[in-house]
């Protein structure tokens, strides 16, 4: 039978605070030793008080507007009782029922719209690491603040999953409330996923997979999800609610261990923290600041970059921050030549880090479209324009420097050809393209290329030779 | 309100606690005994009143968000803990 399958997609973020959720301590902890970034209040230790960080509410609701989403004017936090050693305090504090973030959307590149539920602010737990009779407890992670942004079902397929957590991904790199390094965690999807025959009103079990880091774990979870539960109900079985793990290794999802008190968290109010009321004016102040986001990069760009290497350039904000300084009509040349960096160079890390001055990505494009440069050598200056050390000097200077510049001076490529067309190794090519072999104009253009080391400009070269043999 | 057996252990569970059996005995006896005074508060009608969340009467109490070197070492707080390893906090094994 044919199903269709119903997706929702809660993903945690970690916002990038300098402190954390409810303790003044140092966020960010990575490289840094365990149990280093720690307070007496992330220890829960008794009589602390947790404080709760202003910069975190306004990250939220930048988050919240890159959604397209209602700020709630007024939240506050519960807490999400649960015994295990990744929380000293017994329980979570997180935002069960009044969360900050109200209904919104994420538009995928395709156009399709995902509704969001909401979005609420909690923080993170600890870190555990298990070995054979043990496991060890690195506290440097509690209370980092995180915002759990939880979809509607309204993902159908496995590219679709993807995409809406790529989408994601991007829209909270460019709104800047998160360092979005998902090597390390700073993302953290659960999927939710059932079948029902196609055209069935009623949604079928669901099955929640948990944890997935990657995009591509998310879609290669949901593909195999959508082919276990079709082997399952066409068998005339039923699929089993459950959670279930996904591993990257075999490829696979298997059920989870669960606790049978699982869902009884025990929610109450935080009595520690008080209510967060927001106005009108902060709501909007933080809005503001939100700077140019996917959606509008594609409409700024699409005609002039085409959309496969736009999509790829619109994984790094900096990046297309910098294509909004370019002149239009370099735009797409440009566009082209940091596409071929980043997939070319194994350390687009490092150049990302350092981007070229606008100044020098303009004149270095107008140089190619003069025919100054080649387009190798076009790469080439551009490759040192990342360079902290050469980029200060601008792009005609190192493009001089290199002795890259093409020889456009029509006398000058003259003499050159001639001087090639008198030595004797030339004359039988000079005498077969005359009698009509065309192909050999190109070994002609390479002995004058050979003759100025690489600097004339070959198409010149060419109208040249022509002219002087026909 | 008779709270049952079961719920105690229950709750134990859910806290990790090991209750004796006269513990349990007693436990529900009390809890019994809070529901039933905190009952007396069904009488009131509370239709169209907000739940209370809390009784300060504060709001928007936020921080800077500046990091503040912490007085409690590492070392020190370590010590707290029953057991130690390698700079982490050793419990049994969980899953």
């Amino acid at each position: 039978m044919k199903y269709t399958p119903t997706i929702g997609i809660e993903c945690h973020v970690q916002l990038s605070t300098k402190t954390k959720l409810f303790s003044e301590v140092d966020n960010d902890a990575r490289g840094k030793e365990p149990n280093s970034c720690v307070s007496p209040v992330d220890y829960a230790l008794p009589g602390m008080l947790p404080r709760l960080n202003g910069e975190a509410i306004k990250f939220a609701i930048r988050a919240g507007k890159a959604m397209n989403c209602e700020i709630n004017r007024s939240s506050r936090f519960d807490r999400k009782h649960y015994f295990y050693p990744d929380s000293p305090k017994g329980y979570q504090i997180t935002q069960f029922y009044a969360p900050i973030i109200g209904a919104g959307y994420v538009e995928l590149p395709s156009g399709t719209k995902i509704r969001i539920e909401h979005a609420h602010l909690e923080g993170d737990a600890g870190k555990l690491t298990h070995f054979d009779s043990y496991s060890l407890v690195d506290l440097n992670r509690v209370d980092t603040p995180l915002i759990e942004i939880v979809s509607m079902p309204d993902i159908h397929s496995a590219k679709e999953a993807h995409d809406y957590c790529k989408e994601l991904w991007r829209l909270m790199c460019f709104a800047g409330v998160t360092h979005g390094d998902l090597y390390n965690g700073n993302m953290r999807f659960d999927v939710n996923i059932s079948l029902a025959p196609e055209g069935a009103e009623k949604l079928g079990t669901r099955a929640e997979i948990k944890n997935l880091n990657s995009f591509r774990s998310v879609e290669r979870a949901v593909e195999y999800e959508i082919t276990r539960q079709t082997k399952i109900l066409d068998a005339g079985e039923k699929v089993v609610q459950e959670t279930r793990g996904w591993s990257d290794a075999t490829g696979k999802t298997t059920p989870q261990r669960s606790k049978e008190e699982a869902k009884d968290y025990r929610y109450m109010p935080e009595p520690d923290i008080p209510p967060i009321n927001l106005t009108d004016e902060l709501i909007e102040a933080e809005a503001a600041k939100l700077p140019l986001m996917p959606v509008d990069y594609r409409k700024r760009f699409t005609g002039s970059i085409n959309n496969d290497i736009l999509e790829i350039l619109l994984d790094y904000p900096e990046l297309m921050r910098k294509m909004s300084e370019i002149d239009e009509k370099y735009i797409k040349s440009i566009a082209n030549l940091f596409t071929s960096v980043l997939l070319a160079e194994e350390k687009s890390v490092e150049y990302l880090s350092s981007l070229p001055d606008a100044k020098d990505l303009n004149e270095l494009a107008q140089m190619n479209e003069q025919k100054e440069l080649s387009s190798t050598a076009t790469k080439e200056v551009f490759l040192r324009l990342f360079d902290p050390q050469m980029k200060g000097r601008g792009a005609k200077n190192i493009a001089k420097e290199l002795g890259l510049m093409q020889e456009n001076d029509l006398g000058a490529l003259e003499a050159i050809v001639d001087a090639v067309l008198a030595k004797s190794e030339t004359k039988k090519a000079q005498d077969d393209f005359r009698n009509g072999e065309e192909k050999v104009i190109g070994f002609l253009v390479g002995q004058v290329m050979k003759e100025s080391k690489g600097k004339a400009n070959p198409s010149a070269v060419q109208e040249i030779l022509r002219k002087k043999l026909s | 309100m008779k709270i049952a057996r079961e719920d105690i252990v229950h709750l134990a569970s859910l806290s990790n606690f090991s209750l004796s059996d006269q513990e349990i005995e007693s436990l529900g006896k009390d809890l019994e005994d809070i529901i039933g005074y905190i009952s007396q508060l069904n009488e009131l009608n509370t239709d169209d009143i907000e739940p209370t969340y809390q009784v300060f009467e504060m709001e928007n109490v936020w921080r800077p968000d500046e990091i503040i070197v912490q007085e409690a070492e590492r070392e020190s707080l370590l010590a707290l803990t029953k057991e130690e390893k390698d700079h982490q906090i050793k419990v049994p094994k969980v899953l």
